[in-house]
């Protein structure tokens, strides 16, 4: 027994950097291995999904890409699985921006989608900008661009992310602001996203909205889908993998999955026994 | 005094003060002011505030380089990196279509129809818009540099998470264990892995969590050894009599479990943060607006 | 793959694996890739905001086609009016550039002021409305219903409204410190305590599975890069790293603390 307390007590003072290596193992070998689990959907994500549907088709959504490269894995998933169901819906797409890096995982979403093809090897998608979407593009101000948007879209964007005047452009006819879309969502990161959306978006404009979260906001973002400010959440990264299975498009959220699930075990063996150790270490040290 | 501390706190006192007054009066010049223009010069001067930034970035790294402090090495990879961005940023298009395809320059563009034989003309693509445009030199940048780096700084942290549970993450009390049980829960019952463990299972880790308290607690070895057996015992009887269904009883299934707690104790405390937080910015914009708070002077 | 594409996958995965070698100690690959992190990111974001928002929403205002000030040569065409009111943000942005010398470090602060006025003008309602009143009322719970079963570990029910009524007060409850928490007010408390807890425990499950979630995000970048199609670009780069850091840590002793 005491043999036993030893080995705890010295694997409870490990270098950190072995917990590192393991770590980084619990990780790497279920990427390089796939393993196949099953996902559960969660009431939240359900909400989400039946939001969507819930559009009446061929509407006017906008698309709000708030995130960057930092947070991609999370949200970039749940942003291309809400365009394919919205196109799938015959819903026109405006994609619009708050972060600066916005603006690529909005074009390597729509690349990503384009290049899909069937297992006839036709295009599943055969989307045409200024038909099926339009890139607003990106726009410093955070709450005051959306405030903006509320007011007067015409006066925050201008041009579109390719120069285009807005005026010009067929898809833009009709929209003077929130209130002529049938539906809001963003894919939000942080600073400026689903919070600020709720506040000066959707609860001012009463426009139906719903949001994509990383791992760590699900938690203050919460409150809202409760009290129906959001139509369901997707939350995180198992958020957008039981998205994908909802829409039938299993993605890289689903294959990732299973270093999730390793990792989490990893870490509960971790607190579980730093714990042990740590209570052992107490009562040796009170017996001495 | 009269410009460097009276006119910014009259500029917050009036416009503060136009903005929330906005959000109340129906008078078609005020809203369209502050809904439109007072939000673009808001929009406007933080993408000077950009450029302020970057400016006292390279100042202070360029001090560092001039007085070659330590690590002044470093300062100027940091001043090389930042002008190879600005280049490509301002000073170069980047993207030069040949019908749907994009070159990086004028004279690849060429090359490439010289090659091809084709009729096509180059088109460059407009300036402001090679920010935004897919297959430009500046997208190169974002994806091989900008990206790479802002995501692995981010993905770093999961490595001193782990570090973290293991060695700071105590339960030395019971608000302390209350805090890891429910971490533990949601961390579980929220991935595939958590509905594949049994609640059976759990009911069986809870009944010996219970055993090692009576032990700690009450040192009684008969009530332990009761207890064990007991409860073993009756999750037993149970199990064999329903089945040993994975999902039942619905309370010990992690999934469920976590559903419940994110969605009812969890959002109460929540929701009790975001209230707080939500009365704490309204005192606060209210002293800003009132001339109270003069932090952003530097007092 | 083009050129470009893997010169640029060798690039990111040095970046990436010098970034990951803080995790064995400090050392020259990590220190080379956060700096470029820092100048890089800098001139990005001042980029993307000069030709987002000055170039179109500032000069095309201020200098449109066929404006007043057109004589000065300068003509944005963005589809606006002149507006002279515009004068306003650029003279604040001006300054604020000015103010990067020291003697003139004050002129920032009229920027300053008035990006906090909007701030506090926007949020004051914003987190009024959204924060405080939506979640004022949506605590307003159905208790006394016939309709909602007693306890229901998914759905609505009565039990489930009970405790969310309760933990909402008791722990709003633990954030008033002008009376003495003690007696029956100090229980109360202590019970909005054990919620918050619960809370905080959540926000730890869910910021674990964050982290872990964007390290599946680079490992997956660093295994395409490894492939044939990229020229095996982690493989090599993680190589050269870990001969050169073996190199450097046997020059450079890790210092035990005492």
């Amino acid at each position: 027994m005491k043999f036993l307390e030893d080995i705890i007590l010295r694997l409870g003072a490990v270098d950190r950097r072995v917990i590192f290596v393991l770590i980084g193992l619990a990780v790497l070998i279920p990427l390089l291995t796939p393993i196949s689990l099953p996902v559960r959907e969660t009431p939240t994500t359900v909400k989400f999904y039946d939001g969507i549907e819930d559009i009446p088709k061929n509407s006017k959504v906008l698309v709000s890409f708030d995130y960057g490269p930092s947070t991609r894995p999370e949200i970039h998933p749940m942003n291309v699985g809400v365009l394919r169901h919205m196109l799938r819906n015959g819903h026109q797409i405006y994609i619009s921006c708050l972060w600066p890096d916005g603006i690529y995982m909005a074009l390597d979403a729509l690349e990503e989608i384009t290049d899909e093809v069937n297992p006839d090897n036709v295009s599943t998608f055969d989307i045409k900008e200024y038909e099926d979407y339009i890139l607003l593009g990106y726009r410093p101000g955070a709450e005051a661009v959306i405030k903006g948007l509320a007011s007067d879209l015409r006066k925050v964007y201008t041009v579109d992310a390719n120069g285009n005047f807005i005026d010009d452009i067929e898809m833009m006819d009709g929209i003077k602001n929130l209130n002529d879309f049938a539906y809001i969502y963003s894919g939000s990161a942080g600073y400026p996203g689903t919070f600020e959306w709720v506040k000066y978006g959707g609860d001012p404009t009463g426009v139906p909205m719903s949001s994509g979260t990383t791992s760590v906001q699900v938690n203050e973002v919460i409150p809202y889908v409760q009290t129906g400010q959001l139509i369901g959440l997707l939350a995180g990264m198992p958020g957008a993998a039981e998205y994908e299975k909802l829409i039938n498009v299993p993605g890289i959220a689903i294959q990732g999955m299973a270093a999730q699930s390793f990792a989490h075990i990893v870490i509960v063996i971790f607190i579980v026994f730093g714990n042990l150790a740590f209570f052992l270490k107490q009562r040796r040290d009170r017996k001495y | 005094m009269l410009l460097k501390r009276y006119i910014p706190i009259a500029i917050v006192a009036f416009f503060g003060a136009l903005t929330l007054s906005a959000w109340f009066i129906d008078n078609e010049t005020i809203e369209t002011f502050a809904n439109d223009d007072a939000t673009q010069f808001f929009d406007i001067i933080a993408a000077f505030a950009v450029f302020l930034g970057a400016l006292n970035l390279l100042k202070l790294q360029f001090i560092k380089v001039l007085k070659q402090q330590s690590g002044w090495i470093y300062s100027a990879i940091a001043i090389a990196s930042f002008f190879f961005a600005f280049i490509i940023g301002f000073f170069i298009r980047g993207a030069y279509f040949v019908g749907e395809d994009v070159y990086f320059s004028q004279k690849a563009a060429e090359a490439a129809i010289l090659s091809s034989g084709s009729s096509e003309v180059v088109v460059p693509v407009d300036w402001g818009a090679h920010v935004q445009t897919d297959g430009s030199l500046f997208q190169w940048m974002f994806k091989y540099i900008f990206s790479p780096l802002s995501a692995t700084m981010f993905a770093l942290l999961a490595f001193f998470v782990a570090s973290a549970s293991f060695r700071a993450f105590r339960a030395r009390n019971f608000e302390a264990s209350l805090l890891l049980v429910a971490g533990i829960i949601i961390m579980l019952g929220r991935v595939p892995v958590g509905s594949l463990i049994s609640s059976w299972t759990i009911m069986y880790i809870l009944a010996f969590s219970i055993g090692i308290g009576i032990n700690i607690y009450l040192k009684n070895r008969n009530m332990v050894f009761g207890w064990i057996l007991g409860s073993c015992g009756l999750i037993t009887g149970f199990g064999m009599t329903m089945g040993w269904p994975i999902d039942q009883p619905a309370i010990f299934f992690l999934p469920a479990l976590q559903e419940w707690i994110y969605l009812v104790p969890n959002l109460a405390g929540s929701r009790a943060i975001l209230i707080g937080i939500g009365l704490g910015i309204v005192a606060t914009s209210l002293r800003y607006i009132f001339g109270l708070e003069k932090s952003y002077l530097g007092e | 793959m083009s050129f470009s594409a893997i010169l640029g996958a060798w690039i990111a995965a040095f970046l990436t694996l010098g970034i990951f070698s803080y995790l064995y100690r400090d050392n020259p690959f990590y220190k080379i890739a956060e700096h470029v992190f820092v100048g890089v990111s800098a001139a990005y974001v001042a980029a993307i905001s000069f030709w987002t928002q000055i170039y179109p929403n500032l000069f095309g205002r201020l200098f449109p086609k066929d404006g007043p000030l057109a004589f000065t040569g300068l003509e944005f065409d963005f589809n606006h009016e002149f507006n002279i009111l515009y004068l306003f943000p650029m003279l604040l942005g001006i300054m604020m550039l000015i103010s990067v010398f020291q003697q003139f470090n004050w002129m920032a602060r009229w920027g300053i002021a008035y990006t906090v006025a909007i701030a506090a003008g926007l949020k004051a309602f914003g987190y009024l409305n959204s924060n405080v009143l939506n979640q004022v009322k949506a605590s307003s719970v159905d208790i006394f219903s016939g309709s909602l079963p007693f306890f229901s570990l998914g759905g609505d029910s009565v039990f489930n409204n009970i405790v969310l009524v309760v933990g909402t007060l008791s722990a709003l409850m633990y954030f008033y410190f002008s009376k003495e928490q003690t007696g029956n007010f100090g229980r109360f408390t202590r019970l909005g305590i054990y919620f918050l807890m619960i809370s905080f425990g959540a926000s730890f499950g869910f910021a674990v599975m964050g982290r872990i979630s964007l390290l599946v995000g680079r490992f997956n970048d660093l295994i395409e890069y490894s492939s044939a199609d990229y020229n095996y670009a982690t493989l090599g780069v993680l190589v050269f790293i870990i001969v050169t850091l073996g190199f450097w840590s046997f020059q450079n002793p890790e210092r035990k603390e005492n």
